[in-house]
């Protein structure tokens, strides 16, 4: 049963530019970008409890280094400028990280977020690079002698990229180093204690959460086609942030619904104009009202009704202390 | 799962199947058109100004008298925040969803820019966007809805220069394309008249102090301030010169930052500031077209108070319909294009006749005012750069 | 540049730095209490000065009638959002928290739109522009006004915090909320204090900047300052706020004065960055130990 919902499922996704109109296969790769963010900042603040207020500056990393590529290599086939993105954020994330292993709660997301703030000034001022406030036109994506200049081609190129983040991102959980991170996540003591090298893998969690964002970066720029740093603000951060509580902290589908719901809801609430905050205000607070932990813990209700779980999700606990 | 696909397909088939029409959004009702403007963010005010109490404004009188050869003319506005990749959604939303015909009076440069070479390869007209950069200039579905920023520097220069013997000069410009762009054209300019800025500081968008910057161009000794920058942070510096006594500068106003919020936020500090005014007062101007914007004001939104926002975005509603009519009955596209091309000397009442060329520019002109008791008195006709 | 230009800028960086310090103020006595970075803080004090305001522009009083209606309505909204909100979010974790404080700000950041549109509004000043000269030297009375009664506020915060019980009982809170539990206090009262007096503080900053930054529905951003003070002066700790907006409000203004223009913009947050590796826990912030 569950893997005939798995095939259908892919069925689906692979069919979508057939049966959708060419708009709503554009927002389906929107979805996958954010959502391959949503999963590289669960890794991070879902599985070692390491807030970020800075992923917008890392997704810039991504997209302007894919860009920069794309443009000056025109040749280059999309995987090279993917690449790229994805060596050059996760060396940016290496670079925060090291020093970051000594903050906490607050204290990181603060320096996070200072870290989105002078990404988004080196945009501006590296603008031989980056064309700076005039922003940067992204050519279209090559894969060998095509040009990916439709919305199907554009699509197909996200999905197999975010279908291959999925499934590595899964895997990862599962093996000792995901359940070493989830085992930080509890007690760095007690991990500290039971042999685990806390300080190695809360700087792996932030590379691999930055080549993530890298990635999704350097997919972004394909995608919207043009790149200015107006678009990479800390509300963009924020925005992230919102996807993965929404969705369920320390859950990889749970990054997935939460990426789609917001994105969906974003996209369809921008005819509300001046009303648009406040419908989309109102439903952040309703849903963590009524859906505390997020759309993984009430699922995880939702299967479960009868056991009496106790209302603790594994994927909530407490924040920033 | 079948009926998840039912819609989409019974869609595509409809869409397939539709005899090819005369134009997308067109009917022999309606036309349709759209934009994505601030709703929200920093520049929501006049994005709501120009488009709900402007263009629409304009668009209900035409109506109201049975509309473009009997087509009524409907819009539809989508929330972009001033946040590029949303202006890229919300457009292709509209081409792709809502099938505009046009887009009309989109805000910021860098949400319009996003969205340049989408329109141009759907061939869908981008019309008078509120926004000054050059880069919209000369290109075939555009036509720019403000007199671009080198054109208002270079008038701005010729005047200071030429007629009031201007040898020194600085500048206060925001830190965004806005304020980049104005001081490139400054440069360029002055160099033309042998001169150079003397300084030049840039303000952050939301700042709250701009006491340093105003210390510094203070030491420099100009003549004349530029002031490039958005009401807020312009009436601080007005404000900032009042408290260093700073009196012998001319502050001169950007054409984007010349309007009457900016003087009522700066108060007393706003004495004796000039500046190229794009438009003439909304509120007192007696010029039959400002009359008739302000009678319209007052029957279709009465609480509304009269601004330039809203006065630029009825301008390019007029300019519209004005295209459209000569476009005849049978309304395309290209149709459009080549009527808004032909417009010769045309009479809007509100700014001199306009004359749009191949460049594709609506307006090209502006006039020199000075704050006097609160109010901005004309110093010169109305100046143009060629 | 002269000594006298130099003088006027630090004094200009220090009354916005009192400010900020207020925010931050704000900012740490809802932390202290609920643990959550409360993001609608810039926006609730943005409303409560808009309350103040609307009253001013129909009914011409004295303005500190206005200030005191913002207060009073400050409070009204603190008391609200803890009781109707907040107090209900009990079985939700610090990031649900985060998460509906971020949804308030959008939702009042709309609302004030909507109500008095997003335009910008001159806002009256206890102090007036016209300088005072001292020799070379001038100085803003607003300035000067600012960074007083922004003093006397902190003063205020003080005596309540150390000489009465509710301070003392919200300090305790702060520290354990288990023990201050067992020692009888009302954790519960305690929140909704809490949340009461930071939309005070928020409020008074609010009328205090007003007339520097204008009134609009966009002016609550300016609480970022607040976040970045809070941590420059270790979060937590209320002595450290007010030195941490200092701190921010004087650099703020002195980096344009001597860095090149490519990274002066930069200079707070590169400085967040410093501080917090060279001392994690903020210039006056203690480094705990992590409990197992």
């Amino acid at each position: 049963m569950r893997s005939l919902t798995l095939a259908m499922g892919a069925a689906g996704l692979l069919l979508w530019p057939w049966a959708a109109p060419r708009y709503f296969v554009f927002l389906a790769s929107l979805i996958v970008v954010n959502a391959i963010v949503a999963i590289g900042l669960n890794l991070l603040s879902g599985y070692t409890n390491q807030l970020s207020f800075g992923h917008a500056g890392f997704l810039a990393v991504g997209a302007y280094t894919a860009a920069i590529v794309a443009t000056r290599a025109p040749g280059a086939p999309v995987v090279v400028a993917l690449l790229a993105a994805a060596l050059v954020t996760a060396l940016v994330g290496l670079l925060l990280g090291v020093p970051c292993l000594r903050l906490e709660g607050l204290y990181l997301a603060m320096a996070t977020l200072a870290f989105g703030f002078v990404v988004v000034e080196a945009i501006l001022n590296l603008d031989g690079l980056t064309r700076g406030n005039d922003g940067l036109r992204v050519p279209a994506a090559r894969l060998g002698p095509w040009a990916l200049a439709t919305d199907g081609a554009r699509y197909y190129l996200v999905l197999v990229v975010g279908a291959a983040m999925v499934w590595a991102a899964l895997n990862l959980v599962r093996t000792r180093t995901g359940r070493a991170l989830l085992a930080i996540r509890e007690s760095e003591v007690a991990a500290q204690a039971s042999g685990i090298h806390v300080a190695r893998y809360k700087t792996l969690a932030f590379v691999i959460s930055a080549l993530y964002t890298g990635v999704a970066g350097g997919l972004f720029a394909f995608v919207v086609g043009f790149l200015s740093p107006d678009a990479f603000d800390v509300f963009l951060s924020v925005d992230f942030i919102a996807m993965i509580i929404l969705g369920g902290l320390g859950s990889v589908p749970g990054s997935m619904a939460g990426a789609a719901v917001l994105t969906v809801l974003n996209d369809s609430l921008a005819g509300f104009q001046n009303y648009r905050p406040l419908v989309f205000g109102a439903i952040l607070i309703a849903s963590m009202l009524f859906m505390p932990g997020g759309i993984a813990s009430a699922a995880r209700r939702l299967r479960a009704p009868l056991a009496g779980h106790p209302r603790v999700a594994p994927g909530s606990r407490p924040g920033p202390e | 799962m079948r009926s998840r696909w039912r819609l989409p397909l019974l869609a595509l088939v409809v869409l397939v199947a539709a005899p090819a029409r005369a134009e997308q959004g067109v009917t022999d009702t309606e036309i349709l058109l759209g934009g994505s403007n601030s709703f929200s963010g920093p520049l929501a005010f006049s994005g709501e100004q120009a488009t709900k109490f402007g263009v629409d404004l304009y668009f209900k009188a035409v109506n109201d008298r049975g509309g473009i050869h009997g087509r009524k003319v409907r819009t539809t506005y989508y929330d972009d925040g001033y946040k590029p990749q949303e202006a890229v959604a919300n457009t292709r939303k509209l081409v792709e969803q809502d099938g505009v015909f046009a887009i009309i009076a989109p805000q910021g440069t860098p949400p319009v820019v996003a969205t340049l070479e989408y329109l141009e390869s759907n061939t869908v007209p981008l019309l008078f966007p509120f926004q000054g950069s050059p880069i919209t200039r000369g290109r075939k579905w555009v036509f720019s809805g403000m007199t671009l920023y080198d054109r208002q520097s270079r008038m701005m220069i010729d005047y200071l220069v030429g007629r009031r013997k201007v040898r020194t000069f600085a500048a206060l410009y925001q830190d965004d394309e806005y304020g980049k762009a104005f001081l490139t054209a400054f440069e360029k300019d002055l160099r033309r008249h042998g001169l150079t800025l003397v300084a030049a500081e840039s303000v952050k968008r939301g700042t709250t102090d701009v006491s340093a910057q105003m210390a510094k161009l203070h030491a420099a000794k100009p003549e004349v301030l530029f002031l490039v920058l958005t009401p807020g942070p312009g009436a601080q510096a007005l404000r900032e010169r009042q408290k260093i006594d700073w009196t012998e500068v001319i502050m001169v106003s950007s054409g984007p930052l010349t309007d009457e919020r900016y003087l009522s936020l700066a108060g007393s500090a706003a004495e004796g500031v000039e500046g190229l005014s794009l438009w003439p007062d909304p509120l007192t101007s007696d010029r039959p077209g400002v009359k008739q914007y302000r009678e319209h004001m007052q029957t279709y939104f009465p609480g509304n108070q009269p601004n330039r926002y809203s006065l630029s975005g009825y301008f390019a509603a007029m300019l519209f319909t004005e295209g459209a009519t000569r476009a005849g009955k049978r309304l395309t596209r290209e149709g459009l294009v080549a009527a808004l091309e032909g417009i010769r000397r045309f009479e809007s009442g509100i700014l001199p006749p306009v004359t749009i060329g191949p460049d594709h520019e609506t307006q090209r002109q502006g006039f020199w005012v000075r704050v006097e008791r609160g109010r901005f008195e004309p110093l010169t006709d109305w100046l143009s750069a060629e | 540049m002269t000594t006298a230009a130099l003088v006027h800028v630090v004094v200009s960086g220090l009354a916005t730095g009192s400010i900020y310090a207020l925010m931050a103020l704000s900012l740490v006595i809802v932390y202290n209490a609920t643990r959550t970075l409360n993001f609608a803080q810039g926006e609730m004090l943005m409303v409560s000065t808009f309350a103040g305001w609307t009253v001013y522009a129909h009914v011409k009083l004295p303005l500190v009638v206005v200030m005191l209606i913002a207060v009073a309505a400050a409070a009204l909204l603190g008391w609200l959002i803890e009781r109707v909100i907040i107090r209900h979010a009990i079985a939700a974790t610090h990031f649900d928290l985060l998460i509906i404080t971020l949804g308030l700000s959008l939702v009042l950041r709309a609302a004030a739109g909507l109500a008095w549109t997003h335009d910008e509004f001159p806002f009256p000043s206890f102090f007036g522009t016209r300088p005072i000269a001292l020799g070379p030297v001038r100085l803003a009375p607003v300035s000067l006004g600012i960074v007083g009664a922004s003093l006397t506020l902190m003063l205020g915060l003080w005596a309540l915090f150390t000489r009465t019980r509710l301070g003392r009982a919200m300090r305790a809170v702060a520290q354990n909320q288990r023990a201050a539990r067992l020692v009888g206090i009302s954790v519960e009262r305690v929140y909704a204090a809490s949340w009461v007096l930071a939309s005070v503080v928020g409020a008074i900053a609010g009328v205090l900047i007003a007339p520097v930054i204008f009134l609009s529905s966009q002016m609550g951003f300016v609480t970022i300052n607040g976040f970045i003070a809070a941590v420059l002066g270790g979060f937590g700790s209320m002595p450290g706020a007010v030195v941490g907006g200092m701190l921010l409000g004087v650099i703020e203004n002195l980096a344009p004065l001597y860095l090149p223009s490519s990274i002066k913009h930069s200079v707070p947050f590169l400085m967040l960055i410093a501080i917090l590796l060279i001392r994690p826990a903020g210039v006056l912030g203690r480094v705990t130990r992590p409990k197992v």
